[in-house]
């Protein structure tokens, strides 16, 4: 065993110390919290005046939009015909240690037809990516982790885009995905170019599935944002307060997140409606008409609460038919697999590219270079990980 | 019967073989029923007698089995999308040489993704023109062998014509009464099973 655990005692039993310590601060802090949030005016002209202040400080909090902030919603009816829609991706990165330089992008789908007695539509789509033009950039430099995840975002909503297309004239359509609508690509990368082009080819994606009539939503289970926390915090500041320094430090909302404040919600119920005042949001979302919304949603069952983060583009919520439709089918989807939608999961399974998956991959790229009279071979560094992977020898 | 190809080989030994399938349909496979597989590339047919049909399940599907009025397109897609393998297994009881059938283990089982298919009603009543295989069924720790020569003595009987099948089932009454001559109890047991 390289681990050697009994080294680890002491940490492992003070860790659990201080998580017992931090929960007891956290529920010591909620109540205040939560009554904050009830109380709060998301219409007051003074809080709205904060949030323009704070928004000049690339402020990344929840901007209330017109429904109650601490209101709660409950479930909408489920249609009896309904299709949903999903789409997962998942990757294997470039391994400069590897048998070959390559990445490989691979988005699982399926159309899900509620109401219809047939098996659902199932579809599996890898791509591998080899050039120089997709491995290397302008610099001469690896392509970034970051670049392929786009790709693999892109596809996915491409995915979505595309089924739309079809299923959404059959009947009232509902697309997923299994992450925010909202690409955090602005925060990873310097690189504007690259930012703007994702962008622009992601929106073009959203344009398609509005025009297709199909709601969309990104899904995120366990959410630990602190959008609200943020609105709560601004709210208590006073207008001279406000500044990078103390927008950064949140005071007595630290670590507490987003699905604490919501714990209130019952069975089915969602929150009110928030929108991202994140700057990728306002001002690249925004203006192509895509604003982000996003809602929290207690898609469980009594006894075992499931609080999802729920992400839909302004033509979603601001359609009250769309928005019932997706909490009335992400809550039906959960019903089935206890707390996350179905199809997400079976996307998902779809998507995956399992560690077996990868081995076989890589004996098949071996034989075509060996057929080419090359030598593949794993990097000497590579191979020496697969030697004592597999865990130390023991001796008495 | 007319032949159907009914899955595709999982693993194998000589002893015999299980194979995978999808959904089954409402007549294969069934329980004692005779099927065959290519053997030593096409120059032999193993036959052999289902034994066990086992379906499979994962952690995904025990979490549904709990779900009160589950909707149909659900159950459609565990069914028909998921790769939850139908597994068969079958006990080898014989082979094909050339024109004619030998009793007995095949000189090479079937190999991986081999197809399985149905025997025909002529093959049924070829190869059971001997009675050597209910030996091998007995000798079978794996297969429940009582049921398994009952059932494949009524279906082998089903696959003749209507006057030879009272003939067929006495003798093989009759080779019954010799294999198990020192268990009287097990005897009758299977006699009241293929009586027709």
């Amino acid at each position: 065993m390289a681990l050697e655990l009994n080294k680890l005692t002491q940490s492992v039993n003070a860790l659990g110390e201080n998580a017992a310590k931090r929960l007891a601060d956290l529920n010591e802090r909620l109540p205040a919290a939560e009554a904050l949030l009830r109380t709060i005016n998301g219409e007051d002209s003074e809080l709205l005046k904060k949030i323009e202040s704070a928004r000049r400080f690339r402020w990344a909090g929840a901007i209330p939009s017109g429904e109650a902030v601490g209101a709660s919603f409950p479930p909408p009816p489920h249609p009896a015909r309904v299709n949903l829609l999903a789409a997962d991706g998942s990757q294997i990165y470039p391994d400069r240690h590897g048998v070959a330089m390559y990445y490989l992008v691979n988005v699982g789908s399926i159309v899900f037809r509620h109401g219809l007695p047939e098996a659902p539509q199932c579809h599996s789509q890898p791509e591998v990516f080899y050039e120089d033009a997709d491995l290397y950039e302008e610099d001469g430099g690896l392509i970034p982790g970051v670049m392929i995840d786009a790709e693999r975002d892109i596809r996915e909503l491409g995915e979505l885009a595309r089924l739309a297309q079809v299923e959404a004239a059959a009947a009232p359509t509902v697309s997923l995905v299994d992450n925010g609508l909202l690409l955090y690509i602005s925060l990873q990368t310097p690189n504007e170019r690259l930012i703007d082009e994702v962008i622009r080819v992601y929106l073009g994606h959203l344009d398609s599935l509005k025009q297709s009539g199909a709601a969309v939503a990104g899904v995120v289970d366990r959410p630990r944002a602190q959008s609200v926390a943020r609105l709560l915090h601004l709210a208590t500041l006073t207008p001279d307060e406000i500044g990078e320094d103390r927008l950064r430090d949140l005071g007595p909302f630290r670590h507490i997140n987003d699905g604490l404040l919501f714990g209130f919600l019952r069975p089915g119920e969602r929150s009110a409606l928030f929108v991202n005042a994140s700057p990728a949001n306002l001002d690249r979302y925004q203006p192509r008409g895509h604003t982000i919304y996003f809602f929290y949603l207690n898609a469980g069952r009594p006894g075992k609460d499931s609080l999802l983060r729920v992400e839909v583009p302004e033509w979603v919520a601001q359609d009250n038919a769309k928005l019932d439709l997706v909490q009335a089918t992400l809550l039906e989807q959960c019903h089935v697999s206890d707390g996350f939608p179905y199809v997400l999961m079976r996307a998902h399974e779809l998507a995956v590219v399992t560690v077996a998956e990868r081995r076989e991959f890589d004996q098949m790229v071996i034989g075509s270079l060996i057929r080419r009279g090359l030598s593949p071979s794993l990097s000497q560094k590579a191979q020496g990980k697969q030697w004592t992977g597999s865990g130390k020898r023991q001796f008495p | 019967m007319n032949e159907m190809t009914i899955g595709r080989l999982l693993r194998s030994s000589t002893t015999g073989y299980v194979f995978g399938c999808s959904v089954p349909e409402p007549e294969v496979p069934l329980f004692g029923m005779f099927v065959k597989a290519p053997a030593q590339r096409g120059q032999s047919e193993t036959m052999g007698l289902i034994y066990n049909i086992a379906i499979e399940d994962d952690a995904f599907v025990r979490q549904m089995v709990a779900t009160p009025d589950l909707p149909e397109a659900y159950i459609q897609d565990q069914r028909l999308n998921r790769q939850v393998p139908i597994e068969v297994s079958v006990l080898a009881v014989g082979y094909r040489h050339g024109d004619s059938y030998v009793q007995g283990l095949p000189p090479q089982p079937p190999i991986t993704l081999d197809r399985i298919s149905a025997c025909s009603d002529h093959e049924v009543c070829e190869f059971t023109k001997r009675l050597d295989y209910m030996q091998l069924i007995l000798n079978a720790p794996e297969a429940p062998a009582d049921e398994l020569i009952a059932a494949a003595l009524v279906r082998a009987a089903g696959c003749r014509p209507p006057e030879d099948r009272l003939r067929f089932l006495r003798e093989a009454g009759r080779e019954l009464a010799r294999l198990l001559s020192r268990d009287l109890a097990r005897l009758e047991n299977l006699l009241r099973r293929i009586k027709p």
